[in-house]
């Protein structure tokens, strides 16, 4: 598929600082302990207020503040509206919302009354903007536009147009439509073109098609994604010196597939996290129509620890198998796995790994990667708790293999020990934002396949998800 | 860096030309019985004649995706060594390169009429061929478009040939064919005709020996003649087969070069 594009994680942040702020909030209590007992404050909400609503429908801002009712003591409203106010955010509707608590007045107060207000601005009706923004090593120009909010529940229409470095161009159309529910629904559907080269593999492809996208949560951390995309992919030789193996593969095909995501993201930070885990699992079945068939999943696991005071040793580990499901539905070269490059095993050039035919990486059925990493901030900490924060040093170990491996083989596992790259080396991480990693590092690959290629020394990666 | 590597190709290229022809030489065309449409069907065989005239071994290699393969997105295209070719023209000259040419005892002025000739089998049997197929109504749904969608699952295949009659009907525009009746087409390839069998009277080849020429020219009348599955493709035929000149030539060089019998024409 396409690159995975990022974007600031709003809800994530908001749910950091809260936590962050939550366990600041606790530890002044404890001083104050004498003077106040949040707890023991007895308070009802009375009236909750909501200023500034225009298009915005009753119903889902009911959904997000009912529970404040419930509320028994002080610091219950305090949480409570917290709360109330996080979900209002994930609405996508407010552009910003305050919260105003006061002692309830009038004749229907209750002695413990309380009043609570929410101030909200609304989105316009049409925002739009050009930004800059990192995909997988290679940075891109994204023009896009939206209309938030449209029929006053949430939902939106996008138009995004984004034209990366390396001759990748994406349009897409998309509507968005959150449901109300414990699970928290949102249905996804958008039309897009996606036009990428990939001068490794001597080829180029644009994708056309339509994606259907349900996601929910089944547990407050475990999201599902249930996709089906249609796409029609025109697959070209880059030149004249592209490998006859790449040129037989080229013409159009018709993709149909179904897709789950699971993934479950307990990590504290998207960039350098310092505790938690990452678990995703990809399954797809492609052949449902068209010309394309597979069967394919694929999963990554990464765990961080922290050592010592801002030592943290991550470790991560991804895997994917692609069966073939009938003898005349096609494998594209785009579906298939490679491996090599800056963000996946380091030491080796961008889809290194593995079979090439006359210099263009052909791809795999079936790959692993690994890689140990120990991250320290910079040696004697300039610029601490400042900019400094942006730097990471790391240590890492890399390793993976890519090969048609059968699954049944009863020597699975030397099957996919044999011919096991690794190499290690040392470098520099940065901070781009909230989004993305840029790394440069010196490489010395360790063991290698005859036909890969190598590139020991440094190098240079930017994207979203390393290995 | 796509500059350096063209750049490169020309060189690979010129450089391979001096190597000798390879054994493993494939000729990469549509599937003749359920795919190939007239025009495409037409230079293959053009291409396929040319090469058994020089004399050199190939393989037909019959590929649902061979135009999509093509460096130039026109089939047939050759495939020696490391080396791709497509379209007569291109076969042509990385044969000459190779030091075989059937045009070598040919004086200048020879070789100008036929490149002159060529390009009138060109412009007109073969654009002719293009209406035939993709503006004849009744040969584009029983015909052309059956065989040109039958390499894709559907829906793509309505796509695509829509999206290939909108490209053949630009260029036809552009050739001021687009508007012209049947009845037109018709006479257009009748005078063509006619000039070719002017200058074929009384001669074996166009210019005593085979060429390219005789090679390109047999290729649209052979596919002609053996295809008249509708009314339109059935009157293009009789329009050829009125020059008994024409057809004659095209039996010899089945005969001679082909290995085939040719009693399809007439029967």
């Amino acid at each position: 598929m396409g690159t995975v594009h990022a974007k600031a994680d709003d809800r994530r942040n908001i749910l950091g600082d809260t936590v962050e702020n939550l366990s600041g909030n606790e530890r002044q209590q404890d001083k104050r302990q004498e003077d106040i007992q949040w707890e023991g404050v007895r308070a009802r909400v009375d009236k909750i207020h909501i200023d500034g609503l225009a298009r915005t429908k009753d119903d889902i801002i009911e959904d997000c503040i009912r529970d404040l009712f419930k509320a028994s003591d002080f610091q219950d409203v305090l949480l409570k509206a917290h709360r109330a106010r996080l979900k209002l955010d994930e609405l996508g509707c407010f552009k910003n919302i305050s919260v105003y608590i006061d002692t309830s007045k009038g004749p229907n107060a209750t002695p413990d009354g309380l009043e609570v207000t929410f101030n909200v601005k609304e989105l316009k009706r049409l925002t739009g903007g050009i930004s800059t923004h990192v995909g997988n090593n290679e940075g891109a120009l994204l023009v896009g536009m939206k209309a938030p909010n449209i029929l006053g529940r949430g939902e939106r229409v996008q138009v995004e147009y984004t034209h990366g470095s390396k001759k990748t161009s994406n349009f897409n159309i998309g509507f968005v439509k959150p449901f109300r529910g414990r699970h928290r629904p949102v249905f996804t559907t958008s039309l897009f073109q996606a036009h990428s080269e990939w001068p490794t593999s001597g080829y180029k492809s644009i994708e056309r098609g339509l994606l259907l996208d349900f996601a929910f949560h089944s547990s407050s951390l475990v999201k599902h994604n249930l996709q089906w995309s249609g796409d029609v992919r025109d697959f070209n030789c880059l030149s004249r010196s592209t490998s006859f193996d790449v040129r037989e593969q080229s013409g159009l095909s018709l993709k149909s597939a179904l897709r789950h995501i699971l993934s479950m993201d307990l990590r504290d930070d998207l960039i350098f996290p310092t505790q938690g885990s990452l678990f995703e699992l990809t399954s797809e079945f492609a052949g449902l129509g068209g010309d394309v068939g597979f069967i394919k999943n694929k999963f990554t696991f990464q765990s961080n620890y922290s050592v010592m005071e801002d030592i943290v040793f991550q470790g991560s580990l991804t895997g994917g198998v692609m069966t073939p499901t009938s003898p005349d539905m096609k494998i594209s070269m785009a579906d298939m796995f490679y491996l090599g490059g800056p963000l996946s095993v380091r030491g080796f050039q961008l889809r290194g790994v593995g079979p090439h035919s006359e210099g263009n990486a052909l791809g795999s059925m079936c790959y692993w990667a690994a890689g140990l990493h120990l991250f320290a901030p910079l040696p004697f900490r300039p610029g601490r708790g400042g900019f400094g924060e942006l730097f990471r040093t790391h240590l890492f170990v890399n390793a993976g293999n890519v090969g048609d491996f059968k699954l049944d083989d009863s020597n699975l596992l030397s099957t996919i020990q044999k011919n096991m790259r690794v190499s290690y080396g040392l470098g520099l991480a940065l901070r781009l934002g909230n989004m993305a990693r840029l790394e440069v590092n010196y490489c010395f690959p360790l063991t290698f396949d005859k036909g890969d290629h190598t590139q020991s020394g440094v190098q240079f990666g930017i994207g979203v998800k390393f290995l | 860096m796509l500059n350096t590597m063209a750049l490169i190709d020309r060189v690979q290229l010129e450089l391979g030309a001096q190597e000798p022809w390879p054994k493993d030489a494939k000729l990469y065309q549509p599937y003749e019985v359920e795919q190939i449409l007239l025009s495409d069907n037409a230079n293959c065989l053009a291409v396929q004649a040319f090469l058994k005239m020089c004399n050199l071994d190939f393989v037909v290699e019959p590929r649902a995706n061979a135009e999509a393969m093509s460096p130039s997105g026109k089939v047939p295209f050759l495939k020696a060594g490391a080396f791709v070719v497509s379209e007569l023209e291109g076969i042509v000259s990385f044969v000459n390169n190779k030091g075989i040419s059937l045009t070598e005892k040919f004086d200048q002025e020879a070789k100008s009429d036929m490149r002159a000739y060529m390009s009138l089998v060109h412009n007109v049997i073969e654009v002719a061929e293009l209406y035939i197929s993709w503006v004849d109504k009744e040969t584009y749904n029983e015909v052309t478009s059956v065989r040109n969608g039958s390499i894709y699952p559907w829906p793509l295949n309505h796509i695509q040939n829509r999206a290939k009659r909108n490209q053949v009907i630009k260029k036809l525009k552009v050739l001021q064919w687009y508007k012209k009746s049947t009845k037109e087409v018709l006479e257009e390839v009748e005078n063509c005709c006619q000039a070719l069998s002017d200058r074929l009277e009384g001669k074996e080849y166009f210019f005593g020996t085979s060429c390219e020429l005789d090679a390109l020219l047999y290729g649209h009348v052979h596919t002609v003649l053996t295809n008249t599955k509708t009314v339109a493709m059935k009157k293009l035929a009789d329009v050829i087969k009125k020059f008994n000149i024409i057809t004659e030539h095209c039996r010899r060089i089945d005969e001679q070069f082909m290995r085939r019998s040719s009693c399809v024409y007439f029967g």
